[in-house]
């Protein structure tokens, strides 16, 4: 039984191996691309949007105030940011119903790809809002004891963040692919409907925590309260 | 359970790709688009503002002008019917004068055409009693109504020589008139009785036919006539006692 699609090798670009999860991306970049840039063609202010125009102005405005809600101010780089993560998880996780998607999520690879990115992201925001040293300083706070503690918290966000959406995804297929092959008329189709949910909820964790990391390294923390927000999730 | 990291590598330049395009063609989109239209709302409900702005004022200009309309409704009201009842009136006196205008035509119309009868029932009259005079003269005396005055005009000569001579004054023409030629023995008779008295005249006969039948006599500037006319207006007389007013205006008695 394959358990990653990054066995999987479908064809080789300049020397490199294209698998499925790369591939599969690509078609997922593809669809959101693609959907998004023939609904926002031809945009005029004084036309009334369409239904489909409509169906993305809620999305991207339920991003938005869901950010917002966190961060407490508007910031469109937190959205480009937390956004996709958002849209490119939960269209993966959507489409492990097609049948013969392997979706990227359910490889590891992909999930620790993520995870770098907010790993990598937070600072960057933290530095871009503080400044260096201000943000440096936030690993010795409120002691330099502190400090391999801080390091620790930070890479061990990262290693949740990847394992628990690879295990959810994963975990999901695999269930699904060994239900099917024990009863296969009536618990995959249940076990699909829960994977949606799942796949869904586990693409909203993984934007919320990548934006509540974002937000404390950001976020200017008053002198009498330094620990971080941060959210537990099973 | 394995990691790729050649596939991790590529994975987070496909995340880095996808941000770029999700930036590109569905987050400033709908964003600037969201933006737009707010800002085109928020135009639209300045306008609206000023417009309803706009319409309060006008309403409030409209209210007094109503409020100023009632109170001078009385006023106008009265101007009116004043201005009514002065045309009215104007109108009444106008009918009144054109309907006294027109029966005072009426009235004069009436008055000639009652003289104009009278004067044609006087003259038919006249005539009539003339003719009867005249026929009953030449049936019974078989003599005519001029011979007749001719000759007793003749006979009063003589009673009146004293007034005829004043009257006459230092002239000494007299002339007969008659609206018809006298006979030659009326006239010698006439010219005899004047010699008598006036023997200093000389006597001319002449005829008018706008005289009435009879004989006026002229000595210079006096002038005494014998004719009919007076019995004339005596049946003028009749007739105005038949009818209840005067026949004729005008009339004149014979001298």
């Amino acid at each position: 039984m394959q358990l990653t699609p990054d066995d999987s090798i479908l064809f080789t670009l300049l020397g490199l191996p294209v698998n499925a999860t790369i591939f599969n991306t690509w078609i997922i970049m593809a669809v959101l691309a693609g959907v998004a840039a023939l609904i926002t063609r031809n945009l005029r202010p004084d036309v009334p949007p369409n239904r489909w125009r409509t169906a993305l102005e809620v999305t991207v405005n339920g991003i938005v105030s869901q950010i917002a809600e966190i961060t407490g101010r508007h910031d469109p780089r937190v959205l480009y940011f937390s956004g996709t993560l958002f849209l490119f998880i939960v269209t993966a996780n959507l489409l492990t119903v097609v049948p013969g998607f392997d979706t990227p999520t359910a490889s590891l690879s992909t999930t620790v790809a993520l995870a770098l990115s907010v790993l990598i992201a937070v600072p960057m925001f933290g530095i871009g809002s503080r400044g260096i040293m201000g943000y440096l300083k936030t690993y010795i706070e409120p002691s330099i004891i502190m400090l391999p503690f801080n390091i620790i918290s930070e890479f061990s966000r990262g290693i949740s963040l990847a394992i628990r959406l690879y295990g959810n995804i994963m975990s999901g297929a695999v269930i699904a692919a060994i239900l099917l092959g024990v009863a296969p008329f009536f618990f995959p189709v249940v076990m699909n409907m829960l994977g949606l949910l799942t796949g869904v909820i586990q693409a909203y964790i993984f934007a919320i925590l990548a934006t509540v990391y974002i937000s404390s390294a950001t976020a200017v923390q008053p002198a009498s309260d330094t620990s971080e927000t941060t959210k537990e999730t099973p | 359970m394995s990691i790729d990291w050649i596939t991790v590598g590529a994975q987070i330049v496909n995340f880095l790709v996808l941000i770029w395009l999700l930036k590109k063609f569905l987050y400033r989109p709908i964003l600037d688009g969201i933006d737009a239209r707010e800002a085109e709302i928020s135009e639209r409900m300045g306008e609206a503002a000023a417009v309803r702005t706009s319409a309060e004022v006008k309403e409030a200009e409209y209210k007094a002008q109503i409020a100023e309309l009632s109170a001078s409704r009385a006023e106008m009201l009265e101007n009116a019917r004043r201005k009514a009842d002065a045309e009215r009136d104007a109108l009444l006196a106008e009918t009144r004068t054109r309907l006294e205008k027109e029966q005072a035509e009426r009235e004069a119309r009436r008055a000639e055409e009652a003289r104009a009868f009278t004067e044609e029932l006087h003259q038919n009259g006249a005539q009539a009693l003339l003719d009867l005079t005249r026929k009953a003269l030449a049936d019974l005396a078989d003599e005519t109504l001029e011979q007749r005055i001719a000759l007793h005009a003749a006979g009063q000569l003589k009673d009146m020589a004293d007034n005829l001579r004043d009257a006459a004054g230092d002239s000494c023409d007299a002339t007969v008139l008659t609206r018809d030629p006298l006979p030659e023995d009326v006239q010698d008779r006439l010219r005899d009785e004047l010699a008598a008295i006036l023997p200093d005249f000389r006597l001319r006969f002449d005829t008018d036919a706008g005289l009435s039948p009879g004989l006026n006599l002229r000595l210079g500037g006096a002038q005494v006539g014998w004719t009919t006319d007076s019995y004339l207006s005596g049946l003028d007389a009749v007739l105005e006692d038949r009818v209840g007013r005067p026949i004729r205006k005008g009339l004149t008695d014979a001298a």
